[in-house]
């Protein structure tokens, strides 16, 4: 425990001092809070208004957890089509490459028109969308990417491919799984906030990121920034602890 | 029973010609005739290309001849390997690390579909044998490179096959692990009595552990020589300091030289 804590109190250090620099800094040039509102005003406007930052929490928080379940669905269920069929390996991977340069983001218009613009759906669309490449890339890999000697040893075995896929491959992408959804997890916080500022329900993180910014309320446009911040982690941090609970023996990794 | 099944292998005429009629045709094996008895330990020694692994990678079915014949304990390679007549090791220790120790060397037994507490008892068997039962609940990565490469035995052993193939398992390891591990594979051999097939580059393994000792060289690969070692069946440190032992691994060495003196050489070991 003492040795994670030293791990901890560096970050929390440097941290602490940094918003208190941002303070004293605000405080004695006297910034107008339309440049940088004060660590104190952001502060005063999230636990004054907790309850609203709550609610735009859940409301985002909720979009991006859909969209990171369907992508993440959608990606592993194209990574083990990629590895079973070998030319689609081939295929998907530029293809995965490719559309990942494309900023998917910038499709939400066109989806709040072919959705209800009322309704989640579009956003939640996005999000699984952005979500299903680094799944996708990464348990493919973790399919594909298994020792030769590993599969000679199951061809000494006499095992079958499905055999293989079950006892061999499978377990190797474990690993590789968790890292597309460490990468996936907090990206999929972003773009649900972000596809609130093409219109819709007006809810959410992003909503009232923007709407608070243009009423010109920068402490509370910011203390949403903070609830933003907040999700993201949490979505980062629950990622993290099941990747200790699925994969005990990658230890080593994590304690060196 | 036929006279086949007195031997672990029989190898005769047996070719693997990689890309054949191709630009890039390789002869990595021309007409190898091997005989393994039942219970012998025959090493395979030779540079590398020699096709020292492609000829145990035939035996063990991971690949074809492309003419040739080639029994496993009576029977074809292929129905070898579905039988589980012989358990394989390779240099990498090649254990699945999100199995426990004892998950590992469960694994062929899984396959098999043996009940769970059969195989539990036979895996913990197993690791009293290469001393590791202590280690069974720990991770693969826990265990020295020595240690992975016993669990990596003690696997090869688990469906009690007759044969053992090793494909240099000890040629990661520093020489006196390689050492203790070479009496380690002695010891486990009197007790199980098993034929092992064993693919080194070292001449004082080949010696040490071996019956006999073939000797192959490469472009195209092809059996040179066989050197018997008569060392007797109670080998120990010892064994390691005496006279056979030197003449052994000059004999080896000599023929791997392709010298004119092997064949003496080999002479004064037999007289010994």
């Amino acid at each position: 425990m003492s040795d994670r804590l030293k791990y901890i109190w560096p970050p929390v250090l440097i941290g602490v001092l940094f918003i208190a620099a941002w303070q004293a800094l605000v405080v004695v040039q006297e910034i107008k809070p339309y440049l940088l509102p004060a660590p104190s005003l952001i502060a005063e406007n999230f636990f004054g208004d907790i309850d609203l930052m709550w609610n735009a929490a859940l409301y985002t928080g909720t979009t991006a957890f859909l969209g990171l379940v369907f992508g993440t669905i959608a990606g592993i269920v194209m990574a083990f089509l990629a590895q079973r069929f070998i030319v689609v390996d081939h295929l998907v991977m530029p293809l995965a490459a490719g559309l990942a340069a494309v900023p998917i983001i910038a499709l939400t218009p066109i989806l709040n028109n072919m959705f209800a613009i009322t309704s989640r759906t579009p956003r939640v669309l996005v999000t699984a969308i952005i979500v299903f490449f680094p799944i996708l890339v990464n348990v493919t890999r973790g399919l594909v990417q298994v020792q030769p000697v590993q599969l000679e040893l199951m061809r000494s075995f006499n095992a079958n491919p499905r055999t293989v896929l079950r006892t061999l491959r499978v377990p190797n992408a474990i690993p590789f799984f968790f890292t597309g959804l460490k990468i996936a997890a907090p990206l999929a916080v972003i773009a649900a906030l972000v596809a609130e500022y093409f219109g819709g329900p007006q809810e959410g993180l992003g909503s009232r990121i923007a709407s608070a910014a243009s009423n010109t309320a920068y402490g509370r446009a910011w203390a949403y920034v903070v609830a933003a911040i907040l999700t993201g982690l949490l979505f980062y941090l629950v990622t993290l602890a099941l990747e200790r609970i699925a994969t005990p023996w990658a230890d080593r990794s994590r304690s060196s | 029973m036929s006279g086949a099944a007195h031997h672990a292998v029989q190898a005769q005429g047996v070719w693997k010609i990689f890309n054949e009629g191709q630009a890039g045709e390789v002869t990595a094996l021309q007409d190898v005739t091997l005989s393994v008895e039942d219970g012998e330990f025959v090493s395979l020694i030779g540079p590398s290309g020699c096709g020292k692994s492609t000829l145990l990678r035939v035996i063990a079915d991971l690949t074809s001849a492309t003419r040739g014949q080639m029994t496993v304990a009576g029977v074809t390679p292929h129905e070898a390997r579905q039988k589980q007549l012989y358990g394989m090791a390779f240099q990498q220790a090649a254990l699945f690390e999100w199995r426990t120790v004892r998950r590992n060397v469960e694994l062929p037994l899984e396959l098999m579909g043996w009940a769970k507490d059969r195989r539990r008892t036979r895996a913990m068997e197993l690791l009293e044998m290469v001393q590791l039962a202590d280690f069974a609940d720990h991770r693969p990565w826990q265990l020295s490179g020595g240690m992975q490469q016993r669990v990596a035995i003690a696997r090869s052993l688990a469906v009690d096959p007759p044969l053992l193939l090793m494909d240099e398992p000890f040629g990661a390891l520093d020489e006196m692990t390689r050492e203790r591990m070479q009496n380690e594979l002695l010891r486990i051999r009197r007790e199980t009595g098993k034929s092992i097939i064993f693919v080194t580059h070292s001449i004082p393994e080949a010696v040490y552990l071996s019956d006999r000792v073939v000797v192959m060289s490469p472009r195209p690969g092809r059996i040179t020589e066989i050197v018997p070692i008569p060392l007797g069946d109670s080998r120990d440190e010892a064994t390691r300091e005496s006279e056979d032992f030197f003449h052994g691994v000059t004999a080896v060495r000599e023929a791997l030289r392709g010298h004119v003196g092997g064949a003496e050489a080999r002479a004064r070991v037999g007289e010994v």
